[in-house]
C-alpha cells in the first residue's frame, strides 16, 4: 500500500528580511542598489522524515515557531521545500488560515463557489453540494452577506465545511478549529473521525493536547524546525509536557529575595515557587461564602480562590491555572483560563483574578491551593507556588475525594422499591431532591 | 523535486484550469462592480464618457482633422484601455491575491491569465457598440473584421507576457504598481490612440515606431474602419517577440514562485 504523504529529509529555508535591505526601487536607488542581498537565513524545518500511511491520523504538537505550520503548507503545496521530498497521495482539503481563499467584498455563496472550484470541484460538484456545505457550518441565514460581515468563527465555520465537502483524501487543518465554540469544535471532531474512518488521512497541528492524546494515532513533536520525536500520541505529549515542566524549573531565578504568604508561609524558589517570575503572583487570598478571608469551610460551601498579581512589563494574554490538591500531592481538582476559552487582555500592571466556587463538595481534611500563571501557549510558567497556600474542609471523617450531597434512605425493598427495570421510582427520586 | 499527484483528482488538469479560469473571471467581475449602481453597465458607459469628451476637444477645440473620428477614437481606445487596465492590474496580481496564492494547490500563473481575461470581456461587452458607431458614422464592416479575433490573440500574449514580468518584480518591489501607472499614463499620449500615427514629424518616426501598441491599435483600425489587412510582417515580427518574451517572463515568474509565499 502506498503511503498518503511521504516526507524525506524536508528543508526550508526563510529569508529574514534585513531591516536594512530596501523595499521599494526609491530605497533602492537612494542606497546606490547597496544591501539588495542583505538577508539572514534560517530554518524553519530541517531534516524532517516521517510517512503516513493512509487513513492515519497524525498530530503535530510544538511551541510557537517551531515550523508546524510551515511544515503543513509545505505538505499542501504552498511554497516549495529547499531540500528533501515531499509526495502527496490524494486530493488535499485543507483548512490551513482563516483567510484563505475567501474574498472579503464577495458573500458566502459566492466564496464557497470559488474556493470549491480551487479545491477541484467542477462548479456543477459546488451547486449540488452547496446546500450541504451551508447547513454543515450553520450559516443559512448569513450565507448571502458578504465574508466581511462574519466573525472569525464563522469564517472557520465555513472554511472547514468547504474543506470537508470537496472529497478531500488527506485533510491538513491548522489550529484553527480553536476559533469555534465549543460545539462546532465537537461536531468537526466527528466529522473528522467519520473521515478518518473512510480511509482519510489527516494531520492535524493541535495546542490542545488532551486532543492530541484522544484523537491521533501518532504524534510527532516538532522543536525549533526539527522532528524531536514522534510515536504514541501518550507517550510523545508526556515528553512534551515534561520538557515545558522543565523549561519553567531552567528560567526560574536562581535567588529571589525571600517572600512570605499573607499568612506566613515562607516562598522558596525552587521548592514551592516556580518560574521566570516575569510575572508574579503577590498573594492568593481565600474567601468564604461572606466574602471574608478564610482558610477553611465546611464541604458543600461556596469558595472564592482570588489571585493577585503584578508585572513589570506587558504580558500577552497568560492563562491562570488553580488546582486543589491533598498533602500527599493528589489533585482533586484543576482548573485554568485557557480551557474555558477566556482569552485574557494584555496584561501591563498589578491586578486580581478570582475564581469562584459555587460549592466546594470536597471530602473534610488538609488540602492546599496551588496557584499558578503561565506563558499564553504554556510554554514555561511565569510563577506557580506549589503547596503554600493551605485550606482545611470541614466535614465528617471520611476515605476518599468526594462529599457531593447525599441521601441516604432505607426502606423495606417489596414496598417501596419497584424493580421493573432495576430503576428507583421517579416519586422517590423527587422527595430525594426536595430533601436537600 | 516534488511530485503533487493530481492524476486521480480530476478528468484531466485543462478541465480543472477552464472551470477555474471561468469562476474566477466571474469573481473579479463580481468584484469590480460590486456595490456599484450601474453594475456591468459601467464597462460601457466608461468609454463612453471618454469618447464624448476626446471628441469634444479634437473635433471642436483642436479639430485633428480625422475623418470618422469617433470610430477612429473608439477603435484606439478599446484597444488601448484593455492594455493599460490589464497591466495596472496584472502588477498586482500576485501581490493582491495572497488569500488565494496561500491556498494548497492553487495554480499562481492563472493570476496574471485571469487578469488578461477579465479585461478583454470588458472590451468585448463595448465591442458590439463600437460597430454600432463604425456602421452610423457611414462605414461599412468589411471581412476584415473576421480576423479581429487573431488580432486579439496576438494582442492578448503582448500583454500577458507584460504582465507576468510585472506581476513577479512588484512583489519584490512594491512601488512598480506607481510607476507603471505613470508610464503607461505617458505611453497613452504617445501612443496614436486619440490621433494618428502619421502626424509623428518624420525624424520622431524610427523610435516612435518601436512602440507596438501603435503597430496593433493601427492594425485594429485597418481590420475595422478601413477594410483592409494590415502589415502582417510588423505584426509576425510583435508576434514572434511577444512569444519569446511570453516564454522568458513566464520562466522568471515560476522561478520567482516560490518566493511569493513568503513575501506576501
Amino acid at each position: 500500500m502506498n503511503d498518503a504523504i511521504v516526507v524525506e529529509n524536508l528543508g526550508k529555508r526563510f529569508r529574514r528580511l534585513h531591516t536594512d535591505r530596501p523595499g521599494s526601487f526609491k530605497e533602492a536607488v537612494l542606497r546606490g542598489f547597496r544591501n539588495l542581498r542583505l538577508q539572514e537565513e534560517f530554518w524553519a524545518l530541517r531534516d524532517v522524515s516521517f510517512r503516513v500511511p493512509p487513513g492515519k491520523m497524525v498530530g503535530i504538537i510544538g511551541q510557537n515557531g517551531a515550523g508546524k505550520s510551515t511544515l503543513l503548507r509545505l505538505i499542501g503545496g504552498v511554497g516549495q521545500p529547499n531540500e528533501g521530498e515531499i509526495s502527496v497521495n490524494g486530493r488535499i482539503g485543507a483548512l490551513l488560515d482563516l483567510t484563505t481563499g475567501f474574498h472579503p467584498d464577495l458573500t458566502g455563496r459566492e466564496n464557497v463557489f470559488v474556493s470549491g472550484v480551487i479545491c477541484g470541484l467542477t462548479r456543477r460538484e459546488v451547486s449540488e453540494r452547496m446546500d450541504e456545505i451551508i447547513a454543515f457550518a450553520e450559516l443559512e441565514k448569513s450565507i448571502d452577506n458578504p465574508i466581511r460581515t462574519y466573525s472569525t468563527g464563522m469564517q472557520m465555520r465555513l472554511g472547514f465545511s468547504v474543506a470537508i465537502h470537496t472529497d478531500p483524501e488527506i485533510l491538513l487543518i491548522d489550529e484553527v478549529l480553536a476559533v469555534g465554540d465549543m460545539a462546532f469544535q465537537q461536531k468537526c471532531l466527528a466529522r473528522i473521525q467519520e473521515f478518518k474512518a473512510r480511509g482519510c488521512t489527516i494531520l492535524l497541528i493541535s495546542h490542545d493536547l488532551s486532543q492530541a492524546k484522544q484523537f491521533c494515532d501518532e504524534v510527532i513533536w516538532l522543536r525549533a524546525g526539527q522532528m524531536v520525536a514522534r510515536g504514541t500520541p501518550e507517550v510523545i505529549v508526556g515528553e512534551y509536557v515534561a520538557e515545558l515542566a522543565s523549561e519553567t524549573r531552567r528560567r526560574t531565578p536562581a535567588s529571589m529575595p525571600e517572600v512570605h504568604t499573607p499568612d506566613g508561609t515562607e516562598l522558596r524558589v525552587n521548592e514551592n515557587r516556580f518560574g521566570s517570575m516575569e510575572m508574579e503572583i503577590t498573594a492568593v487570598r481565600l474567601f468564604d461564602a461572606n466574602g471574608l478571608p478564610t482558610r477553611e469551610i465546611l464541604s458543600g460551601q461556596p469558595l472564592s480562590v482570588a489571585i493577585e498579581f503584578k508585572t513589570s512589563r506587558p504580558i500577552q494574554h497568560p492563562i491562570f491555572s488553580v488546582s486543589i490538591s491533598c498533602e500527599s500531592g493528589f489533585i482533586c481538582f484543576d482548573a485554568n483560563t485557557a480551557e474555558q476559552n477566556l482569552k485574557l487582555p494584555i496584561i501591563d500592571q498589578c491586578g486580581r483574578i478570582v475564581l469562584h466556587f459555587e460549592r466546594l463538595d470536597l471530602a473534610g481534611g488538609k488540602y492546599f491551593v496551588d496557584a499558578g500563571v503561565y506563558e499564553k501557549d504554556w510554554a514555561y510558567g511565569y510563577d506557580y507556588h506549589w503547596h503554600a497556600y493551605p485550606l482545611e474542609i470541614r466535614a465528617p471523617k471520611s476515605q476518599g475525594v468526594l462529599r457531593p450531597p447525599q441521601l441516604w434512605e432505607l426502606s423495606d425493598l417489596a414496598k417501596d422499591m419497584e424493580t421493573v427495570d432495576g430503576s428507583l421510582r421517579p416519586k422517590l427520586l423527587e422527595q430525594l431532591g426536595a430533601k436537600l | 523535486m516534488k511530485t503533487l499527484a493530481f492524476a486521480t483528482v480530476l478528468p484531466g488538469r485543462t478541465v480543472y484550469l477552464r472551470d477555474l479560469l471561468r469562476e474566477l473571471v466571474i469573481r473579479e467581475m463580481k468584484l469590480q462592480y460590486k456595490s456599484s449602481l450601474l453594475g456591468v453597465a459601467w464597462s460601457l458607459l466608461n468609454p463612453l464618457l471618454q469618447l464624448l469628451i476626446f471628441t469634444f476637444l479634437f473635433r471642436v477645440v483642436m479639430p485633428l482633422g480625422i475623418e470618422n473620428y469617433p470610430a477612429f477614437l473608439f477603435c484606439g481606445m478599446l484597444a488601448w484601455t484593455w492594455f493599460q487596465i490589464s497591466l495596472v492590474q496584472a502588477t498586482n496580481a500576485i501581490t493582491g491575491h495572497r488569500e488565494l496564492i496561500r491556498r494548497p494547490g492553487f495554480p499562481a500563473p492563472m493570476l496574471p491569465v485571469i487578469t488578461v481575461t477579465t479585461n478583454l470581456i470588458n472590451l468585448l461587452l463595448a465591442l458590439p457598440l463600437l460597430l454600432v458607431f463604425v456602421l452610423i458614422s457611414g462605414g461599412e464592416l468589411k471581412w476584415t473584421a473576421l480576423l479581429l479575433p487573431f488580432l486579439m490573440l496576438l494582442q492578448f500574449i503582448f500583454t500577458l507576457s507584460l504582465a507576468y514580468f510585472l506581476a513577479t518584480v512588484n512583489v519584490i518591489f512594491r512601488d512598480t504598481q506607481h510607476i507603471i501607472g505613470v508610464v503607461l499614463q505617458l505611453m497613452f499620449f504617445v501612443t496614436p490612440v486619440f490621433y494618428s500615427g502619421s502626424r509623428y514629424p518624420e525624424k520622431y518616426q524610427p523610435i516612435l515606431k518601436l512602440n507596438p501598441m501603435l503597430h496593433i491599435i493601427g492594425a485594429y483600425r485597418d481590420l475595422l474602419l478601413y477594410g483592409k489587412i494590415p502589415n502582417l510582417a510588423t505584426l509576425g515580427v510583435i508576434a514572434a517577440f511577444a512569444v519569446l518574451f511570453l516564454f522568458l517572463s513566464y520562466k522568471v515568474f515560476i522561478s520567482m514562485r516560490d518566493r511569493f509565499v513568503e513575501e506576501l
